[in-house]
């Protein structure tokens, strides 16, 4: 199964050969399909080596003279500890870079918490000019590459490091405007994910045979003209969310169903910062497990919520 | 232009960057004092080929501020070239005015918003490179203050800009051995500064940044690439140069003089 980063840089290697503009900066990230892009387009690769800061100046200043660039490096990295050269360039000049980040919540769930990533979606959604596309499936990979040239502001490109499920049938089904797919239609109750959480809710919704939506939010921030559209249709809603609950999914969902005016029951469910950073090893799920988000929590949550 | 009106270009500036401090109240004077003959030389000596007219021409010179706590100098001089009015001036930092005390890319003639220190050498590199790419000629400057030089970020950018050749990069640090609360030597040493950059790679030129002699020797023919590698021209300044009475005096920077120090100031400078 091809991962999501496989299909985004397939994709890209296939644009910069037609238009010379692209430039990949990588701070000493990798991937099989960086390979040929290296190999074959060598005049748009650049190296920055593992400084994620100077990568994110260097995209700018390419950027502020019409180039099309994607920074890539792993995402905890390129986000938190750069955050400063972000909110100047990219938010505050509004210089529109692409920041390709590989490791969204637990990604590299053996490296320990210096690489989990549970503060992004909140951190990146404060700054203005930015736009959080935390990526579900690789047809959303594919088609946040092919609508470079659309892109008016920095995007941040979140990308899940394993292979992941399909949510999507073809790229040409994805709105990255629009922000929202409703995957599974339900009635009553509403489960509000996206990244590796999506397809987790997913299974459980289908192996229990609950009678629940599924929605997709993909796109920060929130298109809610969009949201209310497949909103409206429930009573509850279950935010599930794999980063820090604090100004995270839910706190978004909240704040949008607020301005709408919609009177929606939520749950929130998510990463709780009482529990701290986490040290368990084993697999992602045994740290959803040390966080409460575990399968068999999340089936209880699921039923037993409202 | 000549020496003899380079220094009177530069006495009016040191002038109106005080007068337009004073007036606000506000403002970091000794930090835009210590860089004028720096300045005045891009501007007026004809080393950035920017055209007031054409201010997008993609084959201008940039020039990145990146110690932008300079910005009433650099403000001074746009107005001066007739970019704006210097009545503009008079409301630096004002409710109705067009800039405040950092630097911001909506005014006429700045190429970046800058205050965030361990920016434009990063910025600067990646527009030579563009240069590069795409068999552009123009040069891209960039001034630095000697602080600035402790943010890790700027290391990262002096490798990187050695590593890529880019001969078309001229950073200039504004060496006045202050930061805000102590001499730099004192807080954490910056020297032997010329070593250490030399050994990130760069063609480094020293030299007395207040004396346009100096300056115009190290300016001149960069155009031709003397080297392979980018060039740091390290400029020793004094912090507050021109008035004696915020020179050498560590807690003095963002900030005009005030009380009994006002009238001492305009007396030194004439206003």
């Amino acid at each position: 199964m091809i991962t999501q980063r496989d299909a985004f840089w397939d994709e890209i290697y296939e644009l910069a050969r037609v238009d010379r503009d692209i430039i990949v900066i990588s701070a000493d990230m990798g991937s099989p399909s960086l390979d040929k892009f290296r190999r074959d387009l060598p005049q748009q690769f650049i190296n920055t080596g593992i400084a994620e800061q100077n990568s994110i100046l260097i995209a700018s200043g390419l950027a502020k003279e019409g180039k099309k660039v994607f920074v890539y490096a792993i995402a905890s990295f390129l986000t938190l500890n750069c955050i400063e050269k972000i909110r100047v360039q990219n938010g505050m000049m509004n210089i529109p870079i692409n920041i390709v980040g590989v490791g969204s919540g637990f990604s590299y769930p053996d490296s320990g918490p210096t690489h989990h990533l549970c503060e992004d979606i909140a951190i990146m959604r404060a700054i203005p000019n930015i736009t959080t596309l935390s990526i579900s499936d690789k047809h959303m990979a594919i088609k946040a590459a092919r609508d470079y040239k659309t892109y008016k502001n920095t995007q941040y490109i979140r990308l899940e490091r394993q292979p992941s499920g399909e949510i999507f049938n073809s790229h040409e089904d994805v709105s990255l405007t629009h922000g929202v797919k409703e995957v599974i239609s339900g009635k009553g109750t509403l489960v509000i994910s996206n990244g590796n959480l999506l397809f987790k809710s997913k299974e459980i919704i289908e192996e229990q045979s609950l009678d629940f939506g599924l929605c997709d939010l993909y796109r920060f921030p929130i298109n809610e003209s969009a949201l209310k559209e497949i909103v409206s249709k429930y009573d509850k809603i279950i935010s599930l969310e794999e980063t820090f609950l604090p100004a995270g999914q839910g706190s978004a969902i909240l704040e949008a169903l607020n301005n709408l005016g919609l009177k929606i029951k939520v749950k929130r469910l998510g990463i709780d910062p009482a529990k701290g950073y986490c040290y368990e090893y084993g697999g992602r799920e045994a740290i959803h497990e040390y966080y409460g988000i575990g399968k068999d929590n999340l089936i209880s949550e699921f039923k037993n919520s409202f | 232009m000549d020496i003899k009106s380079l220094e009177e270009k530069s006495y009016f500036l040191r002038q109106k960057t005080l007068e337009t401090c004073l007036k606000a109240k506000t403002g970091h004077v000794t930090s835009s004092l210590s860089c004028v003959e720096i300045l005045v030389s891009l501007y007026y000596g004809g080393f950035l080929e920017i055209n007031p007219k054409d201010l997008e021409d993609d084959d201008r010179d940039r020039f990145i501020l990146s110690k932008a706590q300079a910005s009433p100098l650099l403000y001074t001089i746009l107005a001066d070239l007739g970019l704006y009015d210097l009545k503009e001036l008079d409301k630096f930092a004002q409710k109705d005015g067009i800039f405040g005390v950092h630097l911001q890319h909506s005014v006429p003639g700045v190429e970046s918003t800058a205050g965030a220190l361990g920016h434009g050498l990063g910025l600067a590199a990646g527009i030579a490179l563009r240069a590069k790419m795409d068999r552009k000629l123009f040069l891209t400057y960039t001034l630095l203050g000697d602080g600035e030089l402790y943010e890790g970020s700027i290391w990262e950018s002096l490798k990187f800009a050695s590593h890529n050749n880019l001969n078309n990069l001229v950073g200039i640090i504004d060496r006045n051995y202050l930061c805000t609360t102590d001499f730099t030597e004192n807080l954490v040493e910056l020297e032997p500064l010329t070593d250490k950059i030399k050994a990130f790679g760069w063609n480094v030129i020293r030299v007395n940044g207040h004396c346009f002699k100096s300056l115009f020797e190290a300016f001149d023919n960069l155009r031709s690439r003397p080297s392979r590698k980018p060039t740091m021209i390290i400029c020793d300044t004094v912090k507050g140069k021109g008035l004696k009475v915020m020179s050498y005096k560590p807690l003095c920077h963002g900030v005009p003089p005030k009380g009994e120090d006002i009238e001492i100031a305009k007396k030194e400078l004439n206003i």
